[in-house]
């Protein structure tokens, strides 16, 4: 008994632990089957701003409220040298409502303008220390993390935003400024590892 | 009559910080078993069950059941409360996500289901976890809360 609930334990503390801002990317060359066929890395993906990585899926109604500012800040900032990827780690559910099928479907209906890729092993999310979607890490161009949490403070509403965290991450992260708000939490889909 | 039928629910929107306050009066009373979860959230609504049946196996056990679904879900709410028998004060946040999520565990991250479990006497954690988990994870915190 005392072993099981020590693995327990070790378990949910190696889950539990987040990328810190300042840490270097993790698994850059980690390749992922992308919808279009394509494998790619974070390395193949590094914008020369920064790099954007979004865990996501494709059925989270946290994901449904918020995915429409996936896309509205990937055409934001693009043309300003950030590279957006969105990363799908429910492993449990490639079979099901994450395969690659159902997620290029996905992407055509909400009209995704960034790579949507499949994390095998959810290698990605273990090294970030992602725990759900939609879970947001910002790095710079020297592949540090600068910001991670959440885009921003109502998914409900995109209209009746007060802070807007990840913008104003990017904002600063384009202009070499600190960024003053490195850390933000919301309320997500837990990632199906297994 | 069926059991849910007669059960009366009572949900109340809550922040984080009236939560705990009702968490930290029940200190040197009972063990407390706090569960966030979501009627979106599969492995939430999975576990559910086993959660209420565990706190309906022990007299000294106060089981917390908070939901984080946006408040004009509170119909629905109540109803999933009541098809499972949740006979006690519920609650649902009230809120932004980001404060909630601070007011009520640092280290949790916001994803669901979330569980912690309080000692009876002391009232300190005892565990706390993230996800979906057995009954044994939970069987177990729980007779530890109620011997700290």
């Amino acid at each position: 008994m005392k072993y099981i609930l020590t693995c327990i334990l070790l378990f949910s503390i190696s889950r539990a632990s987040e990328l810190a801002i300042g840490s270097v990317m993790p698994e850059v060359n980690h390749k992922m089957l992308g919808i279009n066929g394509n494998k790619l890395s974070l390395k193949d993906v590094k914008g020369e701003k920064g790099t954007l990585v979004i865990f996501s899926c494709n059925t989270c109604p946290w994901v449904i409220k918020w995915e429409d500012r996936y896309v509205s800040i990937s055409e934001s900032y693009s043309s300003k040298g950030i590279s957006v990827i969105g990363v799908n780690s429910n492993v449990a559910r490639f079979g099901g409502d994450d395969s690659l099928d159902k997620m290029g479907e996905h992407a055509t209906k909400k009209g995704y303008n960034f790579p949507y890729v499949q994390d095998s092993g959810a290698k990605l999310a273990k090294a970030f220390g992602a725990t759900k979607t939609p879970h947001i890490y910002l790095f710079d161009t020297s592949d540090r993390l600068v910001y991670r949490g959440a885009i921003d403070d109502n998914a409900r509403d995109a209209g009746s935003v007060d802070e807007h965290f990840l913008s104003n991450a990017i904002e600063e992260l384009i202009a070499d400024q600190p960024i003053s708000k490195p850390i933000s939490k919301a309320i997500g889909c837990s990632i199906k590892f297994n | 009559m069926s059991i849910q039928s007669c059960t009366k629910v009572e949900l109340i929107p809550s922040t984080s910080n009236q939560i705990m306050s009702r968490i930290k009066a029940l200190s040197g009373e009972k063990a407390v078993l706090l569960n966030i979860w979501a009627l979106w959230c599969v492995p939430c609504v999975e576990e559910f069950p086993m959660i209420v049946d565990l706190g309906n196996s022990y007299n000294d056990l106060e089981v917390v059941f908070v939901s984080a679904d946006f408040d004009d879900q509170i119909i629905e709410v109540e109803s999933f409360l009541k098809q499972h028998g949740v006979d006690s004060i519920s609650y649902i946040k009230s809120e932004k996500d980001e404060p909630f999520i601070t007011g009520i565990h640092p280290d949790w991250t916001g994803s669901l289901p979330f569980t912690v479990v309080y000692a009876k006497n002391s009232g300190n954690i005892v565990d706390s976890w993230e996800g979906k988990h057995s009954r044994l994870r939970f069987k177990a915190a729980v007779d530890r809360a109620l011997e700290s």
